[in-house]
């Protein structure tokens, strides 16, 4: 495609079918039609489309701008103001046209016309649309970088989270007798080295339900852990433990540096069963605190990081092998110079290509997403996705190397008397070897790469848990993932250029 | 004896590469063919061991009719009949060794030869062959390590390994410079003389097809214009060699001309 009119020889014994002046008003009307009709086909139509393209996107933007607007007016207003983009792109193609025009009558009038700039305005105009079309917002980038910045040092250094402290509950109990009688349960005794909890008094009356509220209790703590939140529960004297409340509000205690508290509460209201409810029982007030107890261990994301790193490794191990298994006997299907004996086996190779064309085509992710509606999400549909288009990229290059052996060794072969199985032992085998081991070995990189994302769709892996993590914002367990993925992919580099070597 | 008669050969595509060609090679004979660059060698040569099947003719080797043979038949008289490629055509990455053994595939068991294993008998030849040719020192090497001299002698090797009682040489010395060409030759020779190897050798140099040939024939679009005795072709200048080449003797003659004086002085 030439936009350039560069006057031939061809061009300058015909004269343009149309006067300068009737070219101009064609072009006015439709752009391009002048230059058309003035002999110069391929820059009429080239303007002729992309004016076209350019008014129709642009038309496209006014309205996707406007949303909420109705009428032609309306419209144009609302997008000039709204995109000042839209006022430059609208100016430019106003000069696109009227340019159109001129040339229209410069070109009929043979007296010359340089394309370049009009050529430079499309392209203009073009960049602008893609601009626009994009959504390019360079503003964003450095603007908002900042919020990024959280997240991206959790990311590049997520090892805290890696380890963990075992927690556990606490549990500190003091006794209530209710009603009172005249032996109500002496308090628990102070203790050395383990919180305890004083209640005083040990006994009292419930809240009555909408009557007078329960008596008073206070309650004292020592021993606990400084600076670290309890909370209040109750145990019934039949075994059912509940939340106090007062105000309709749990209520939460905090004990001091020194790990002691002091809170006055109101005895709960509850409905107990009628064979308990007139006779004297005995309940617990528990102060429940959550405490680390022992070492450190490594954190529940990192196992799950390890344990789904292997999967990865796997479905991309597993993928592979399936995909050379099967791409081995599809590739000898799929090479010409095997293929073209007869007009059966030559339809066979065409159907084969043709398949292993279409299925290339699709990207794995698609193939993750098709197989995790068959077979379920997790590692399977991931390994069925990579599994087929492996066969499908293998297939194609298993095919080539075949079909770019040298027939020369297999001639000499043949003349020396052996048979068909020696032929493909000594002179067809020892050719592919080396393009074989190479091109799997590159899929094998492929495989386990895309193992690590396959996941975001459901198919297993490593990437299942990153997905995951992101959404949730953990961007520190979403770190380990990456971190373990970036790890597998260095290996695997160092792994297959070796192998590489060696084989090769 | 190698008797051909009426060999035509006419590719799919409608070139007719052969045209009624008939001659007779006697045991023993040294025959070079020559001729232009597309004037039918190969499919000559091709044609004998069926690496081409021939559109119509025949060839009677030892009484039997090669373009009637197929399959196991085929590939019974194949092992009789050696041949040497213009591009070597080994196995690139295998040894030399193995190269070499090939050879006596068409005498091994497919389910031997699968496995690699070929009898003490065959390994011990494929020594001798090696040190026939000078390349003993070379066993082990991938065959693409070696210098085309040393390949095209692997490939020798190979052909000898079959114990042929004919070798089909096209062109065996046109990726060879002069020196080694002439050496090449002389093996050749030497496999002819001592071992009654028949040799049907395509060549193009006239100072080689002098030097070694016992009989000559000419090829021009596939049929044969010239036939010569060894002392027909002695007592030949170029301009009758030329003649043989046709109308574009000039062209091929210049380079001809260069090529014989360095093929001389080298041999020399
Ligand atoms: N596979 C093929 N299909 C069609 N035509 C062929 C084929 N092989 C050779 N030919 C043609 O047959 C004719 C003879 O070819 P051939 O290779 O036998 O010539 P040659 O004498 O060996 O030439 P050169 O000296 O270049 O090797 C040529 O015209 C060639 O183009
Ligand atoms: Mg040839």
């Amino acid at each position: 495609m030439r936009l350039s009119h560069t006057p031939t020889s061809s061009e300058e014994l015909k004269p343009s079918l149309v006067p300068p002046f009737l070219a101009a008003t064609l072009s006015l009307i439709i752009p391009g039609l002048g230059q058309i009709l003035a002999r110069t086909i391929r820059r009429g139509l080239l303007l002729l489309f992309s004016f076209a393209t350019i008014t129709g996107l642009l038309v496209w933007r006014f309205i996707e701008t406007a949303r909420r607007d109705t009428g032609l007016i309306n419209i144009v207003k609302k997008g000039l103001s709204l995109e000042p983009a839209l006022v430059i792109l609208s100016i430019l193609v106003i000069v696109f046209y009227i340019w159109n025009v001129v040339d229209a009558y410069a070109i009929a009038n043979r007296s010359g016309s340089n394309p370049a700039g009009l050529l430079f305005l499309v392209i203009i105009i073009f960049f602008m649309l893609g601009w626009q079309i994009g959504q390019i917002d360079l503003v964003a980038l450095i603007t908002q970088a900042d919020d990024a910045g959280p997240a991206l040092t959790s990311v590049l250094w997520p090892w805290e989270r890696s380890i963990e402290y075992p927690k556990d509950i606490v549990t500190t109990t003091a006794q209530i007798q209710i009603p009172c009688t005249e032996t109500p349960p002496a308090p628990s005794g102070a203790l050395e080295d383990a919180p305890y909890l004083l209640a005083d008094p040990t006994c009292g009356t419930l809240t009555e339900f909408e009557g007078a509220p329960g008596s008073t209790v206070t309650l004292t703590g020592h021993n606990f852990i400084p600076n670290t939140r309890a909370n209040i529960w109750w145990k019934d004297p039949i075994g059912n433990e509940f939340r106090q409340r007062q105000g309709g509000e749990y209520i939460n205690i905090t004990p001091d540096e020194n790990g002691a508290f002091k809170i006055d509460i109101v005895l709960p209201y509850r409905l107990v069963p009628a064979n308990i409810r007139d006779v004297t029982t005995i309940w617990e007030i528990q102060i429940r605190q959550v405490a680390s107890i022992g070492d450190w261990q490594f954190s529940t994301e990192l196992k799950l990081a390890i344990e789904k790193i292997i999967e990865t490794i796997f479905i991309g191990m597993m993928a592979t092998f399936f995909g050379i298994l099967l791409a081995l006997p599809v590739s000898f299907f799929a090479a010409r110079n095997l293929m073209s004996a007869s007009p059966i086996t030559l339809g066979i190779y065409f159907i084969t290509r043709t398949i292993l064309n279409i299925i290339r085509s699709i990207e794995p992710l698609i193939w993750a997403i098709i197989f995790v509606v068959i077979v379920g999400l997790g590692p399977f549909a991931g390994i069925m996705a990579l599994t087929i288009h492996s066969i499908a990229a293998l297939g194609k290059l298993y095919s080539e190397s075949i079909e770019s052996i040298d027939p020369g060794p297999i001639e000499a072969i043949q003349a020396t008397g052996a048979n068909w199985l020696q032929v493909v032992v000594y002179a067809v085998i020892p050719q592919i070897i080396p393009p074989f081991v190479s091109f799997t070995i590159y899929r094998w990189d492929i495989n386990i790469r895309m193992s690590t994302i396959i996941g975001f769709v459901g198919g297993g892996g490593i990437g299942f848990l990153l997905s995951q993590w992101i959404r949730l914002m953990d961007y520190k367990a979403a770190g380990i993932a990456v971190w373990f993925i970036a790890i597998t992919v260095a290996i695997l580099d160092f792994v297959s250029a070796e192998v590489r070597q060696r084989f090769v | 004896m190698l008797e051909v008669r009426h060999l035509t050969k006419i590719y799919d595509d409608g070139t007719v590469a052969l045209r009624d060609v008939n001659f007779i090679v006697p045991d023993g004979e040294f025959l070079v063919i020559i001729g232009l660059s597309g004037s039918g060698k190969s499919t000559l040569l091709r044609c004998i061991n069926r690496l081409i099947d021939p559109t119509e003719g025949e060839i009677i080797w030892d009484g039997v009719d090669l373009a009637k043979l197929g399959g196991d038949d085929l590939r019974m008289a194949r092992r009789k009949i050696g041949m040497v490629f213009q591009h070597f055509n080994l196995v690139r990455r295998s040894s030399v060794i193995t190269n070499v053994l090939a050879g006596r595939l068409g005498y091994t068991s497919s389910r031997q030869s699968l496995l690699g294993r070929f009898s003490a008998e065959d390994n011990a030849k494929a020594q001798h062959a090696l040190e026939r040719l000078g390349i003993e020192d070379q066993a082990h090497k991938r065959a693409d390590e070696l210098s085309g001299g040393q390949q095209q002698r692997v490939g020798v090797a190979r052909a000898l390994m079959q114990e042929p009682k004919m070798i089909l040489a096209d062109e065996p010395v046109a990726s060879l410079d002069p020196v080694l060409a002439h050496s090449l030759m002389q093996q050749l020779e030497i496999l002819n003389k001592e071992d009654k190897i028949t040799i049907l050798c395509s060549l193009h140099y006239l100072d080689l097809v002098q030097r070694y040939a016992t009989s000559v024939f000419g090829l021009r679009d596939g049929e044969i214009v010239y036939r010569g005795t060894r002392e027909e072709i002695r007592a030949m200048n170029d301009e009758e060699f030329k003649e043989i080449y046709g109308q574009e003797a000039e062209r091929v003659g210049g380079g001809l001309q260069g090529d014989l004086l360095t093929a001389n002085g080298g041999g020399a």
